[in-house]
């Protein structure tokens, strides 16, 4: 019976799938464990930096004038730098496109204005898209997403505040699919610099004016704001790490799921087979004995 | 009696929060201290230790290996490397303070505000 050998060929590879993606999803979990725990303990850091700066900000903003290039404010940005995160591996669900898609509508929104986007690419998946697309960017990076350092996030970093400093672009935003808990991400979006103190709570600010020791003002205020940029950008990585993680455990736990689904429907259709085929060879033998009679 | 909130965070997490009365921070240029209500203010910190006054003639020290605190008339916000509580909650502070001493010798500083650090640390561990 060729259609019966079928089926169970067809049962074994599903099973066989079946593993794969349950050891899959047994590897993403214990990964974002790790993962988790780093990113934990870098989010209270990287708030507690993000909303010095934002107070300083707030109060730079009071004085009056602002010469220091990290708080100034252009009204029309002429150049964005746009970073974005994405994954090296896929099988994570949504993971990748939603990044994608909300890195396109962003684009999309800046298009009719003369604001000029410039991508910046960190990770395999999104760097493919783009390329696919035709649509060029100015930095590529493919392997820092699945093992972010702080060195290497700073390094990264770092050569975009350059092209800030230098003038090449006015505003540097970064996206990322962040990690909520086990079954959510979401996409978030920082602007980076200039350092936008409209976000703040305004409770909070300080009457008086600020001070600055030692007396070289730009350059603590500018190590410290280094420090807070280095900073963000680790956390971006930490957290799409493990989103990233999350992610792929739930588009893992579902294949697996399916998979069984697979498995009991096509042992169901199996079985019938298997009967149909023992009732047509009862009727020919019964037939057979009959006539004989 | 008035009091202010203080945070010191490492990469590694909170390492102190709380309201307190007033708090001794190492600036690069020198040691000052913050009482509630001080003005605004932006300072490098060195390696040392800060010392915590948390009201109820309670006494806190925090060893750091240098970073930055932003002060203001309610809030005090240490963002530094690393730092290590002295206290000695579990009866853990002669390992605690041995960390604090390892912590302030890797730091990246003059080795005057080092030794005068790590001075003060000995000095804690003599005064338990």
């Amino acid at each position: 019976m060729a259609n019966l050998k079928e089926i169970q060929r067809k049962i074994r590879s599903v099973k066989n799938t079946q593993k794969t993606t349950n050891a899959m999803k047994l590897v993403s979990s214990a990964k974002l464990k790790r993962t988790e725990e780093l990113a934990k303990q870098s989010k209270v850091y990287a708030a507690k930096i993000t909303e010095m700066i934002d107070e300083i900000a707030a109060n730079i903003a009071k004085q009056g004038e602002v010469d220091n290039i990290f708080f100034k404010h252009v009204a029309n940005p002429k150049v964005v730098d746009l970073v974005f995160v994405t994954a090296d591996k896929g099988l994570c669900g949504g993971f990748n496109s939603q990044t994608i898609k909300h890195v396109n509508a962003l684009l999309q929104e800046f298009k009719g204005t003369d604001t000029k986007v410039r991508l910046r690419a960190i990770g395999k998946k999104g760097i493919s898209y783009y390329r696919f697309n035709d649509i060029d960017m100015v930095q590529e990076i493919s392997d820092l997403s699945a093992a972010p350092t702080y060195a290497r996030a700073a390094e990264f970093i770092n050569e975009v505040i350059e092209d800030y400093l230098r003038g090449d672009t006015d505003k540097i935003i970064v996206v990322h699919n962040g990690y909520v808990n086990m079954i959510t991400q979401e996409i978030r979006q920082d602007q980076l610099v200039p350092v936008d103190p409209t976000e703040l709570v305004q409770g909070g600010v300080a009457t008086s004016e600020l001070e600055v020791e030692p007396d070289d003002d730009d350059t603590l205020l500018e190590a410290l704001v280094r420090r807070y940029l280095e900073y963000s950008m680790y956390y971006a990585l930490v957290d799409s790490l493990a989103a990233e993680h999350s992610a792929r455990m739930q588009a893992m736990d579902s294949a697996t799921t399916n998979a069984k689904e697979m498995a009991d429907k096509l042992t169901i259709q199996y079985n019938k087979a298997r009967q149909e085929a023992i009732t047509t060879e009862l009727i020919e033998i019964i037939s057979g004995m009959e006539s004989m009679k | 009696m008035k009091t202010m909130k203080l945070e010191i965070v490492t990469p590694h997490g909170l390492v102190y929060d709380a309201d307190v009365a007033q708090v001794t921070l190492p600036g690069k240029e020198g040691e000052f201290g913050v009482l509630p209500e001080h003005a605004a203010l932006v300072s490098l910190l060195d390696a040392g230790v800060i010392m915590i006054d948390a009201g109820n003639k309670k006494e806190i020290n925090v060893a750091i290996n240098g970073g930055y605190v932003k002060v203001d008339e309610k809030k005090v916000s240490c963002i530094v490397d690393g730092a290590v509580a002295l206290t000695d909650d579990d009866g853990a502070l002669s390992a605690r303070l041995e960390e604090a001493k390892e912590l302030l010798k890797k730091a990246e500083t003059s080795s005057t505000a080092i030794a005068t650090a790590v001075g003060k640390v000995e000095s804690i561990a003599k005064a338990r």
